[in-house]
């Protein structure tokens, strides 16, 4: 039986923090928006992260599954990678004339990404996605875009809906919400509101929370790309989250289509931060007449890090390595599932795999097989997809299986 | 968004005044002024809700509805409900003219005691008992005003309308429970929890509950160090808490 951890010094920490920052952490990768259930089961604050692993504030290590929720796909600390980005950060960062690494990374995103005749770059998630539906309005002159429901595209308020706090209905009064995979119902919507829609945004497959993951449906995507093509509505893929795990060339090409723009993040330079919006040829002028920047957007050192961290990917051809890391640990995870008597559903990529326990249909059970995980050093999450990265090793994957067949056992009360 | 006038007539209905028999269970002398009585008294909202206080020796129920009512008060809109609950306005019975005086005199009483308990003052919070009542009875309240909101106010809606099929639980420790059930994107206030509810979100204690009521503390900061447990399947609590966020503009 492993020793459960404890979190004396997180919880120090966050009754500090909560003097003199709003609700403690905020966002994701807080208790709250976390879904730390019970929050006595997680820690709240790292000490520091190397390869697979983050280490807590009370000195607990932790075999890391959310890598960060996604940033870190090579592995924390990545060798090559912070070699690059210390290169640069000797010879400058945030400089008044950017520095020509904007241009060797653009061009290598354009080299890398199926779709992309251009490259755009920000700092988070949030900065392109926005970008791109501003792209659209832009190029098409229409106002409203297309969501599917359980969708996640940041934290604008365009991306929000109407009942959260600080939202008006103004913000989001153009945003027309659909069933993911119903082709017949947006095919409905844009007959509906003809010659309207500038675009439709949508992740490459339905990672949203609480619930499993769903991959489209057989030639949905072939059909929502020629209904766009078709109404010239700009197709925005927003691969910020499964980017680089299912296909270097873009998650797009992965599912055999080609968006028209394509918002990256997370993965794209393993930690450093940068976003990247790319996008086909007749949306580049549409990109140079938005007023769109940022003070730490042309940033040197994230571009160095990011060269560095696709020039590495490519070089492993590391989505498949991601996948078959991914499926053993979804071997092992069902076997111990299966050995002690639970019903564990895996959906999703191998590279980005989403857990349920489905003997109940509360998540009240699954909730207390996470937590025992977590309080062995494995760290799940019980609403959201998980990330594999490069440095998860074989005795990684076994130690978790072990850690998941104990806490199923202790849910069991053995 | 604005506040509309209809589902605040719902609110004060279905939140306010069904709170009376939760009132009686918990004030002995809110439920002297109806002992050996029994009077229904129906309210009818044209443009809104319809429902039926109850009074049988010193208990009440409530339904929606005015079947068996034998005094019936009509407003011609929610505005004209919603001023009788600020006491602003006093309708004509169009039915139970017998009742009258039971109407004036005990129901007005009744009515004053449940101000007294739902905008207690700072001095009166001061007697623990007092205080529990108080907060029992804004508990009952706040429970209606989410279904409510839920049901009737676009905002709401629009949260309810990603709520999935279940029972959430809201518990203040072992002190009360009060379970919203969720059926087709529709809320329902049910006395008793059952024992599988899908959501749940428990207060530590009566004081924490009270704070978070009066908006002196956040539910998010309060998760974040153990005073308020959520758990099961938590995107229903989410949407929740959006709906809880209207409470205060409704209530206020």
């Amino acid at each position: 039986m492993r020793k459960l951890n404890e979190y004396n010094k997180s919880r120090e920490l966050f009754a500090r923090a909560s003097k003199v920052i709003p609700s403690g952490i905020y966002g994701h990768q807080g208790p709250a928006e976390g879904c730390y259930v019970p929050v006595e089961a997680f820690p709240l604050f790292s000490e520091r992260a190397e390869g697979s692993y983050f280490w807590d504030v009370d000195g607990n290590r932790f075999i890391d599954y959310m890598c960060a929720y996604g940033p870190n796909i090579l592995g924390y600390n990545d060798p090559d990678v912070d070699r690059a980005a210390a290169e640069q950060r000797k010879k400058g960062d945030c400089i008044t004339s950017p520095s020509y690494k904007m241009i060797e990374f653009a061009e290598l995103l354009v080299d890398t990404v199926a779709t992309a005749d251009w490259a755009f770059f920000a700092k988070n998630g949030n900065d392109v996605t926005t970008m791109a539906v501003m792209v659209s309005r832009a190029y098409t002159h229409r106002k409203k875009v297309v969501f599917f429901k359980g969708y996640y595209h940041g934290i604008s308020p365009w991306t929000q809906k109407i009942d959260y706090a600080g939202v008006i209905e103004e913000d989001v009064c153009n945003n027309i919400y659909t069933e993911w995979n119903d082709f017949e119902k947006l095919e409905q919507i844009f007959a509906d509101n003809k010659g309207q829609i500038a675009a439709v945004i949508a992740q490459p497959y339905m990672h949203g929370n609480f619930k499993d993951n769903e991959l489209p449906a057989k030639d949905f995507w072939a059909k929502v790309r020629k209904l766009c093509t078709d109404n010239d509505t700009v197709l925005i893929v927003d691969d910020v989250r499964a980017g680089f795990r299912l296909d270097l060339k873009g998650s797009d090409h992965y599912f055999g289509f080609e968006a028209d723009l394509i918002c990256f993040c997370k993965a794209l330079a393993n930690g450093y931060n940068v976003s990247a919006l790319c996008g086909k040829q007749f949306l580049k002028n549409s990109v140079s007449d938005l007023s769109y920047t940022g003070s730490y957007w042309l940033s040197a050192v994230p571009f160095a890090a990011g060269i560095a961290c696709i020039t590495k990917m490519r070089e492993l051809d590391l989505p498949k390595i991601l996948n078959e890391k991914g499926e053993k640990l979804k071997n092992g995870l069902l076997d111990a599932a299966k050995k002690n008597g639970f019903d564990l559903r895996i959906t999703g990529a191998p590279s980005l795999f989403y857990l349920r326990l489905a003997d109940d249909n509360s998540l009240i059970t699954h909730q207390r097989w996470i937590a025992e995980c977590v309080k062995r050093g494995v760290f799940f999450t019980s609403h959201h997809n998980h990330f594999i990265n490069y440095a998860l090793s074989d005795g990684d994957i076994a130690e978790t299986v072990a850690v998941a067949d104990e806490a199923f056992k202790a849910i069991k009360g053995l | 968004m604005n506040k509309d006038n209809r589902t605040l007539a719902f609110i004060n209905l279905y939140a306010i005044l069904g709170t009376v028999p939760k009132l009686l269970e918990l004030d002995a002398e809110a439920a002297a002024l109806c002992k050996g009585k029994k009077v229904s008294i129906g309210f009818k909202v044209k443009g809104g809700p319809s429902g039926t206080l109850a009074f049988n020796d010193g208990k009440c129920s409530f339904y929606s509805g005015l079947k068996g009512a034998q005094v019936v008060l009509p407003f011609s809109s929610p505005e004209k409900f919603n001023a009788l609950i600020d006491g602003e306005y006093t309708p004509i019975p169009s039915k139970g003219f017998t009742k009258i005086s039971f109407l004036l005199k005990s129901f007005t009483k009744i009515t004053d005691i449940l101000t007294k308990y739902l905008r207690a003052g700072k001095k009166d919070l001061e007697n623990e008992e007092f205080f529990t009542k108080s907060t029992l009875l804004m508990f009952n309240v706040i429970a209606g005003a989410i279904a409510q909101i839920a049901n009737e106010d676009r905002v709401g809606q629009a949260s309810a309308s990603y709520i999935e099929d279940g029972v959430i639980k809201m518990a203040i420790g072992n002190d009360a429970a009060i379970a919203l059930e969720a059926k087709g994107h529709k809320l329902t206030v049910l006395d008793r929890v059952p024992e599988d509810f899908r959501a749940y979100m428990v207060f530590d204690n009566m004081k924490l509950a009270r704070q978070l009521f009066d908006g002196e503390v956040n539910s998010v900061a309060e998760v974040g160090v153990g005073n308020i447990r959520i758990g099961g399947f938590i995107s229903m609590i989410d949407n929740v808490n959006r709906i809880l966020g209207r409470v205060a503009l409704y209530l206020a």
